[in-house]
């Protein structure tokens, strides 16, 4: 148990190794749900399961969806721009 | 009398306010909204956590990045402590991981300062709701 310990919190005494590639764009992903929990937990005056997934699902699915249309724009700029 | 009523409820606010401070939800557990205190305290514990993971505890740096600190000292007192032990630059950790684990551990302070300001704003409208009643 002690060992299992020392290694949990070694694991948070050196950083994971990340590359600047796209994919390590999804690491926003769970931020959003984070973001979605947490703001529809405070917004919510009762929670109940059900509604509480749905609101959350629309909120992350609008994040989501808006930050998409955001890089396509800035996309689309950058090669009218360039090109 | 009155004025001790008054007295009694910044006092109470503040209690709220600290509680969520001190620990992410306990504004809300104690106005008796314990799903909502046992979410907040959930996502904000695993989001800093991640972050922490992701990036090491080097990312808590109140010398070399303070802005990304304030932020993060949202979370809980608590992170002065490891502000303290990473100060000395002991944990160094650069590119991705770093990004990543700031913007995580930031983002969890914001909310529960998000979440501090709910907690408060539900105490004083718990509080005028009872003046008037």
């Amino acid at each position: 148990m002690w060992v299992e310990g020392i290694f949990v919190t070694a694991t948070f005494t050196a950083p994971q190794e990340i590359g600047v590639n796209p994919q390590s764009m999804l690491w926003l992903l769970p931020l959003v749900a984070a973001i979605s929990v947490v703001y529809k937990a405070t917004k919510l005056p009762k929670i109940t399961a059900g509604v509480f997934l749905k609101e959350v699902g629309a909120l992350f699915g609008s994040i989501v969806v808006f930050i998409l249309v955001t890089a396509l724009v800035l996309y689309a700029m950058a090669w009218l721009i360039t090109e | 009398m009155e004025r001790r009523s008054k007295e009694n409820h910044i006092l109470f606010l503040l209690i709220v306010g600290l509680a969520g401070w001190l620990v992410p939800g306990g504004g809300h557990f104690l106005l008796k909204r314990e799903r909502q205190a046992v979410i907040i305290f959930a996502t904000i514990l695993l989001t800093f956590c991640a972050g922490l993971y992701i990036g090491s505890i080097g990312v808590v740096d109140p010398v070399g990045s303070w802005p990304w600190y304030v932020a993060q000292i949202m979370n809980s007192p608590l992170v002065a402590v490891l502000g303290h032990v990473t100060a000395g630059g002991g944990y160094p950790v650069y590119g991705r991981p770093n990004e990543i684990g700031q913007i995580y551990t930031s983002i969890a302070g914001l909310l529960n300062l998000l979440c501090i300001v709910n907690a408060i704003y539900l105490a004083n409208l718990r509080g005028t709701e009872q003046g008037e009643g």
